[in-house]
């Protein structure tokens, strides 16, 4: 089963599409504390009733809290903490990906080499690896338009390329 | 605690002010304190998401400076019609996940 290190955005925005439960069964997910203090703290949990999905799957060890060890490289930009530990504990992993939806994240990425995914590309995945049909998938990746904020040009690459995995 | 200090306003600025305190039986300090306040957040908001667009801040920074929690970021990139900073090269270039 293939390791996904995910950030708080990632995590959010998979809980907020309504697939974050298809792909904890799909993959072996990990957060690190921070992350999850950021996304499914007692105060979160409270306000946001994702938040509280979010903890459930922690609790069953759906979504695993791990750590980074190693001793922390110098970042090319700043990041915050949750971001950074998942950045690095994403990179510590061997073949392990990071999921974020954050550009920054991403250019830090690119720069360690580390694999990263981005939430509308999970939804083709799902799809792609018939774990999630295609109207699920088409609905998944609306949502990230409007609740997840991507903007249209991605969201129309998306669509398109989902329709060509249809076909 | 609060700290007395001076600004030059313009003329008509300061009728208009006076005239809306005097209508609505405020008090002209607070009520300048408050409306400065409520400035400063709106322009702070303002910068840190210019700067969360461009790139130069992440997700969680921006959160910080404006101790917001990450759920409620999309919430309020959401009411102001802003995108997040993943680029389309982004989305391309993101990986497939591997096969179960």
């Amino acid at each position: 089963m293939g390791k996904i290190v995910t950030d708080s955005s990632a995590l959010i925005l998979l809980a907020k599409c309504g697939l974050i439960e298809k792909f904890c069964d799909t993959y072996e997910i990990i957060a690190p504390k921070s992350v999850i203090m950021e996304v499914a703290s007692e105060e979160m949990k409270k306000r946001y009733p994702d938040a509280a999905l979010i903890a459930e799957l922690i609790s069953n060890e759906k979504i695993k809290e791990q750590n980074p060890e190693k001793v922390k490289l110098q970042l090319p930009v700043t990041l915050d903490q949750g971001e950074k530990d998942a950045l690095f504990l994403a990179g510590e992993l061997d073949g392990s990906m990071f999921a974020t939806d954050d550009g920054k994240a991403i250019k830090a990425a690119k720069f360690f080499k580390i694999s990263f995914i981005v939430t509308p590309r999970i939804v083709i995945e799902l799809f792609r690896q018939n774990k999630i049909s295609y109207q699920l998938a088409k609905l998944a990746i609306e949502k990230l338009s409007i609740i997840g904020r991507y903007t249209p040009d991605i969201i129309a690459n998306a669509l398109l390329t989902l329709t060509e995995e249809k076909k | 605690m609060t700290k007395p200090t001076t600004i030059r306003l313009p003329e008509d600025l300061v009728s208009e002010i006076d005239q809306y305190v005097h209508e609505a039986k405020l008090d002209r300090s607070i009520y300048l304190r408050e409306i400065l306040k409520k400035g400063f957040s709106i322009d702070k908001q303002e910068r840190v998401l210019q700067k969360y667009a461009a790139g130069e801040l992440s997700q969680m920074e921006a959160c910080r400076a404006l101790k917001w929690d990450p759920w409620q970021f999309f919430e309020e990139l959401r009411i102001r019609n802003l995108h997040l900073n993943v680029s389309l090269e982004d989305f391309l270039h993101s990986s497939e996940l591997p096969g179960k």
